[in-house]
């Protein structure tokens, strides 16, 4: 295992320990796993909580802050917080005008957070509502959407959903905002190299070295096929054809989106992937407002990249040009 | 005999002693197929229930339970025995003793709950399904002093009845052909904490 780290066990912890203490303006460490916007809460506004395993920086931790999340409960490397820290996490972010929790589809942290939801409604009278991003074309059919995975598309909703508290919405507006936001975007990832679980200490799945596996799932979740590595125009192409084919965009449309590297996958290459799918999108007559190319969601040192694709209408267009700002992602 | 929260009190103590006597046979269980916790999670989650300062409402005596599950245990089988708890707490909610002749309801109350949580059927081998059993031999047994019998025995025999079929549900169900002819091991946790009780 090739990992700079100083004990497995301490990956979590230090990795929080270096984040607050790089950007104290803007985390803060409130509990035990539990991360909150630094300062004072605005009185009335709504709160957004989020939760996931950790592995994935930017995702989750990392969209705390100013337009977009309030707070965030962390669990181990690709493991589900408990529902304790999650209710830890929406009592300190409750303002008085009730939580949404908005996170990645996925059954452990689901379950968590709808056992979370109830205890606070139990014991604190906090009305909260939840919105788990399922925007993994691949995972399932579009006829099952609901049972997709939650991958790098999720920073739109946590953007608009943001972007909508801020401006104090109410908690219905802002989670039908995140949950049109989720619905509005797709996306679907490829691999060349798989990453490592520090307290595993070698990969949980393999790739041959001449080969690729298309739509891969973060944590290394099975894809459609696994072959010889094709040219990015190539791959480019598939992806696009797959989400086309999935929430097929026309003429006159406008998007944002995101050509997210997995960790390892260098910027160059991202870019070389987004000359492609600009002429792609060109070809089509769609206009893309706040293009996305970095690193936004990642598998630690996975090798490969996402494309995700978010349609918008004029609410939501307002929404993602509205200021936001945390250590990833800002917008002026 | 009405049960109060001293009593509740005194059943978990009895239930972590068996828990914790039994955490090596459940994770070996559970090794088979899945990650090899599960008797830690159940161990655990009934030391920290046995600690607890229990209020005289039984509703929030319950609550506490379900915390301390929440606290304990993130896995799966961790937040369903909390979701069953807070089912039961909802329905006890600012009362101070309820009757034997409730507890079969309070289980099926406990059993919905956490179908809808856990997005799991009955049928497809896991704890639900000894729950299942449970609820229906409380149902049919007429004399208060037999209900921890009948319970006890509905928790082994359903090991022993899905004990040659596949899981159908959770992590095992990726093992679903190698699962055939191995107990469930969320099954045998419901036995632990029942016969735990006694």
């Amino acid at each position: 295992m090739k990992k700079i780290l100083n004990d497995p066990a301490a990956y979590v912890d230090e990795m929080l320990e270096g984040l607050v203490a790089a950007h104290p303006e803007i985390y803060h460490a409130h509990a035990h796993r539990v991360i909150l916007r630094a300062g004072a809460k605005a009185s009335g506004k709504v709160g957004i909580v989020t939760g996931g395993g950790s592995g994935h920086l930017p995702v989750f931790t990392g969209y705390v802050g100013r337009g977009l999340l309030d707070g965030c409960a962390i669990g181990n490397v690709f493991a589900s917080p408990s529902a304790e820290q999650m209710a830890d996490t929406i009592r300190a972010v409750d303002a008085g005008a009730g939580v949404l929790c908005l996170y990645g589809n996925y059954g452990g942290d689901v379950m968590n957070f709808d056992m979370a939801a109830e205890t606070v409604a139990f014991e604190d009278d906090i009305r909260t509502t939840s919105v788990a991003v399922a925007d993994d074309v691949v995972s399932a059919p579009r006829s099952e959407a609901g049972k997709r995975r939650g991958v790098a598309g999720m920073i739109y909703p946590f953007k608009i959903a943001g972007a909508a508290a801020e401006a104090m919405a109410d908690l219905d507006e802002v989670t039908r905002l995140a949950a049109k936001a989720s619905d509005s975007t797709v996306s679907m990832g490829m691999a060349m190299t798989p990453c490592i679980i520090p307290q595993l200490g070698r990969p949980s799945s393999v790739i041959a070295d001449d080969e690729m596996e298309m739509g891969m799932g973060i944590h290394g979740e099975p894809g459609i096929w696994t072959g010889p590595i094709k040219t990015a125009d190539a791959i480019l192409d598939e992806m696009f054809d797959t989400l086309q084919k999935d929430r097929p965009l026309s003429s006159g449309d406008r998007v944002s989106v995101l050509v997210n590297s997995l960790g390892a996958t260098p910027l160059e290459e991202l870019y070389i992937l987004y000359r492609r799918l600009h002429a792609r999108l060109d070809d089509l007559g769609v206009t893309v407002v706040m293009p996305l190319v970095g690193r936004y969601a990642t598998s630690m040192e996975m090798t490969g990249a996402t494309l995700s694709i978010l349609k918008l209408d004029d609410e939501l267009e307002t929404l993602l040009r509205a200021p936001a700002h945390c250590a990833f992602w800002s917008v002026a | 005999m009405s049960i109060t929260s001293d009593d509740l009190r005194a059943g978990l103590g009895r239930i972590a002693a068996r828990a914790s006597a039994d955490r090596d046979a459940l994770c070996a269980a559970d090794a088979r197929l899945g990650d090899g916790d599960l008797g830690i999670t159940v161990a655990d989650g009934f030391a920290a229930c046995a600690e607890l300062d229990l209020p005289e409402d039984v509703g929030r005596a319950f609550f506490e339970m379900s915390k301390a599950w929440q606290k304990a245990s993130s896995s799966s089988f961790g937040t369903l025995t909390a979701t069953g708890l807070m089912a039961v707490a909802k329905t006890l909610k600012e009362r101070t003793e309820f009757e034997p002749s409730e507890i079969g309801g309070l289980l099926a109350t406990a059993r919905d709950a956490m179908i809808v949580r856990g997005k799991a059927a009955l049928g497809e081998k896991t704890v639900l399904d000894g729950l299942q059993a449970q609820v229906d031999a409380l149902d049919a047994c007429r004399n208060d002093d037999n209900l921890l019998d009948a319970a006890i025995r509905a928790a082994a025999n359903t090991v022993m009845r899905f004990q040659p079929l596949p899981n159908l549900a959770g992590r095992a169900r990726i093992f679903a052909d190698k699962s055939v002819g191995l107990p469930d091991p969320g099954q045998l946790a419901l036995v632990t904490m029942t016969e735990g009780l006694r």
